[in-house]
């Protein structure tokens, strides 16, 4: 299989000096789709350029992710539940800011493949086919080849099996499904290089191989209650219970003390401490997609649906099945996630299709219902002694449904504001209105881009904060130091140590990593809101969480009263460090104002000595800088 | 093994907590309600973040979220409303709370999120 070329893939142009292995850190199921349709397509003699297709791929995939929620919302309630939310998930807020032509990222694709992995599960689950167990681990695989969220699908899988053995729901379809779901899916995600053996040795996994077990065991004690009368049963359950609880218990202990299972990494663990990040893990904290969400956010990306999740819960819960009480564990873990990590859409996405299925059970249920009553139907006599009950039927009726109306239409209403105004924008070119209400264009990032790659050697290195890696790589073609992967938390401090220590420390490094050329934002004159000296303190944070590090501690760049200030009050060590220069060197044409933080710039007369100011765009966002040579003679 | 409604009650009231952004207000440890100075320099409280789609105050949080719950509990009572053998009276009062517990959530939600983006729902 093509997977395996991807492995010898070395690029040694990003994360310089250490250089990257393509295949073995990332995710390669986006990348093969998209190459599989382009070859497709052009086997059919329709020519289409790659980059067409990378572009419109996101939409693509959410058109078959509406198709996919409608037959998941027919298998757990009715056709109608199906098209109900299959309406609504084509225009929500939270999937769309993920999906819109251009953004080339996992989850354009990982929703459509986990959707479709729990709708094969449900249909494994109803039937207890062989056939449908496959067809969903094959649908695993595909969902493991595309997105680290899989951790999630394996964990909510082996948990509605555990919830319906505690309920008593657990029968031959459920045994059969899991088992071929785990032992195929379970090789199938190894075969991912960047999987490896994950799915063996760390604890995010441990929770299906405990299920496995213990489906296994639960099978052998029904088959062996048949067989034999209830005293020898009793007994037999009993002593061997106790034997192997035991037994477990202690293994895993063993298992845990020896290091054998990795513990649950970061990432993940933050999600069940969410103080944990925020306290020891500043990477992960930093990053705004990581941020826990208000209540806004939950209105802003899912408007009525927030209200209808409730109903739809309800609706299952009065009518509990096998399938429901999977998408009650879904909705409610999706709406402890989205809550804990979820403001920039990450985890939010993950909860979208979720809210739109019982959205859809709930709508649907509650019209069918009341659709019903909007004739006045002419009852037998035996039902007549209840109609003095009845108030206006039809009137109440038809009022319901116009309320009902007015919500789907104020909802249509909503979402097509939010994906105008807030999702609609590119990311790399910015606009805003003048005085005048004319738009004003700020280009500057690809200004700055072209000019690296036109104007500098070939094997020129950049060094810039992490955000802008993957852009500089693209653009600019030149070598850089720490990009988007973040798969180096050592090598990202070292550059924020850079960043932050005064200017001979800040020289030292930079000659280490052998840094051409530095590159800052600066938003102080456009009033642009998310550059360096915003995130400084992130730079900081992550600088000072390493050994080589411990020089930089977050409260010298404080002021005595706490405060993070850029002007004359500022610490003497934020203003004497590297980026305060690079980013305020003649950037206060006067009077030295900076638009952002709004306050006049507190050392005005900083003289770079190693950095010679090399390229500043129009808007003065992106500022360049050459590292100085050696002098050639000592001082 | 605990009734499905109890059950369900219990995921509502978390449903109540975590949408009113309880995990932001643990994390980011936002002031109650927030305070400006009006023109004679006294402090006038302010209830709603403004501009800002991801931040709040505590108690703007929890209101908003017990919009989001009362809303539902509007739709789960008015579905209560069909069986044959209630009373003619209690029938009506439940057919009022319910439209009332929808409408007033709605608008309340609505209103909450203009006083935070000035700008919604206008191009």
């Amino acid at each position: 299989m093509c997977v395996c070329v991807c492995v010898c893939v070395f690029d040694d142009r990003a994360w310089y000096p250490l250089g990257r292995i393509i295949g073995g850190t990332i995710y390669p199921g986006l990348m093969v789709t998209s190459a599989a349709i382009y070859h497709i397509l052009n086997w059919l003699h329709i020519s289409i350029d790659v980059r067409n297709v990378c572009v419109f791929l996101a939409p693509l995939f959410s058109s078959f992710t509406t198709i996919v929620t409608y037959h998941l919302a027919k298998e757990l309630k009715s056709p109608g539940a199906g098209l109900v939310a299959a309406v609504m998930i084509a225009i929500v807020p939270g999937y769309i800011s993920r999906s819109v032509a251009g953004s080339y990222d996992n989850e354009g694709i990982a929703i459509f493949c986990m959707l479709l992995t729990y709708y094969m599960w449900i249909k494994a689950v109803k039937t207890g086919t062989l056939f449908w167990s496959t067809m969903a681990a094959l649908a695993y695989f595909y969902m493991v080849s595309s997105w680290g969220g899989y951790v999630f699908l394996i964990n909510i899988i082996p948990l509605h099996v555990l919830t319906l053995m505690i309920t008593g729901r657990f029968s031959h379809r459920v045994y059969v499904a899991y088992s071929s779901l785990y032992v195929i899916g379970t090789i199938l995600s190894m075969q991912i290089s960047f999987v490896g053996f994950q799915p063996v040795s760390t604890s995010e996994h441990m929770g299906a191989f405990g299920v496995f077990g213990l489906c296994q065991i639960h099978a052998f004690v029904d088959y062996v209650r048949s067989h034999l009368n209830k005293n020898q049963f009793d007994t037999l359950f009993r002593a061997v219970i106790s034997t192997i609880a035991a037994a477990g218990v202690l293994t895993l202990a063993v298992l845990a003390a020896l290091g054998k299972i990795a513990p649950w990494t970061g990432r993940f663990y933050s999600l069940l401490d969410p103080s944990y990040a925020k306290n020891n893990i500043p990477i992960i904290a930093s990053v705004s997609e990581h941020q826990p969400t208000a209540w806004s956010s939950f209105y802003f990306d899912l408007q009525m649906l927030t209200f209808m999740f409730p109903v739809g819960l309800y609706f299952c819960f009065s009518n509990l099945t096998d399938e429901n009480i999977f998408i009650i564990l879904y909705g409610v873990l999706s709406i402890y996630f989205a809550g804990v990590m979820g403001v920039m859409v990450r985890l939010m996405l993950v909860l979208a299709p979720v809210m739109c299925i019982l959205s859809g059970i709930a709508v649907s249920s509650l019209l069918s219902t009341y659709m019903k009553q909007i004739d006045d139907v002419k009852v037998e006599k035996k039902k007549q002694r209840f109609e003095g009950n009845y108030f206006m039927r039809s009137e109440i009726a038809t009022l319901f449904v116009c309320v009902m109306s007015v919500f789907l239409v104020m909802y249509t209403l909503h979402c097509t504001w939010v994906t105008s105004e807030a999702y609609s924008s590119p990311s790399i070119v910015l606009s805003a209105r003048g005085h005048d209400g004319s738009r004003i264009i700020f280009d500057d990032f690809r200004e700055a881009y072209y000019w690296l790659r036109h104007n500098t050697p070939e094997d020129a290195k950049v060094m810039s904060w992490w955000d802008y890696g993957y852009q500089i790589t693209a653009m600019a073609n030149r070598t850089i130091l720490v990009d988007n992967n973040t798969w180096n938390n050592t090598h990202i401090s070292r550059v924020g140590q850079a960043m932050a220590s005064s200017e001979d420390k800040a020289y030292q490094i930079m000659r280490e990593l052998d840094v051409d050329y530095v590159l800052v934002i600066f938003g102080g004159l456009t009033g642009y809101s998310s550059d360096d000296i915003n995130k400084f303190l992130w730079m900081v944070r992550i600088g000072g969480s390493t050994d080589k590090g411990t020089h930089i501690k977050e409260h010298d760049y404080y002021t005595p009263a706490g405060e993070f200030r850029v002007d004359k009050e500022g610490s003497p060590t934020l203003l004497n460090c590297l980026i305060f220069g690079q980013v305020y060197t003649e950037g206060g044409k006067p009077p030295g104002y900076d638009r952002v933080r709004n306050v006049e710039i507190g050392n005005k007369d900083f003289e770079l000595d190693v950095l010679e100011e090399a390229y500043t765009t129009e808007h003065w966002i992106v500022r360049i800088y050459k590292v100085k040579d050696l002098p050639n003679r000592g001082a | 093994m605990p009734s499905p409604m109890v059950v369900f009650a219990f995921i509502l009231l978390s449903y109540f907590l975590v949408t009113g952004g309880i995990i932001y207000d643990v994390i980011v440890e936002p002031p109650s309600v927030g305070s400006t100075t009006d023109e004679h320099g006294h402090s006038r409280p302010v209830a709603f973040m403004a501009y800002r789609v991801n931040g709040q105050y505590i108690m703007e949080g929890l209101a908003s979220s017990f919009m989001f719950a009362l809303g539902g509990i509007g739709f789960i009572v008015l579905d209560q409303t069909h069986s044959p053998s209630t009373p003619r009276l209690n029938r009506i009062l439940l057919i009022i709370i319910g439209f009332a517990c929808i409408i007033i959530a709605a608008i309340a939600c609505y209103a909450f999120m203009k006083i935070k983006l000035p700008g919604y729902l206008m191009s």
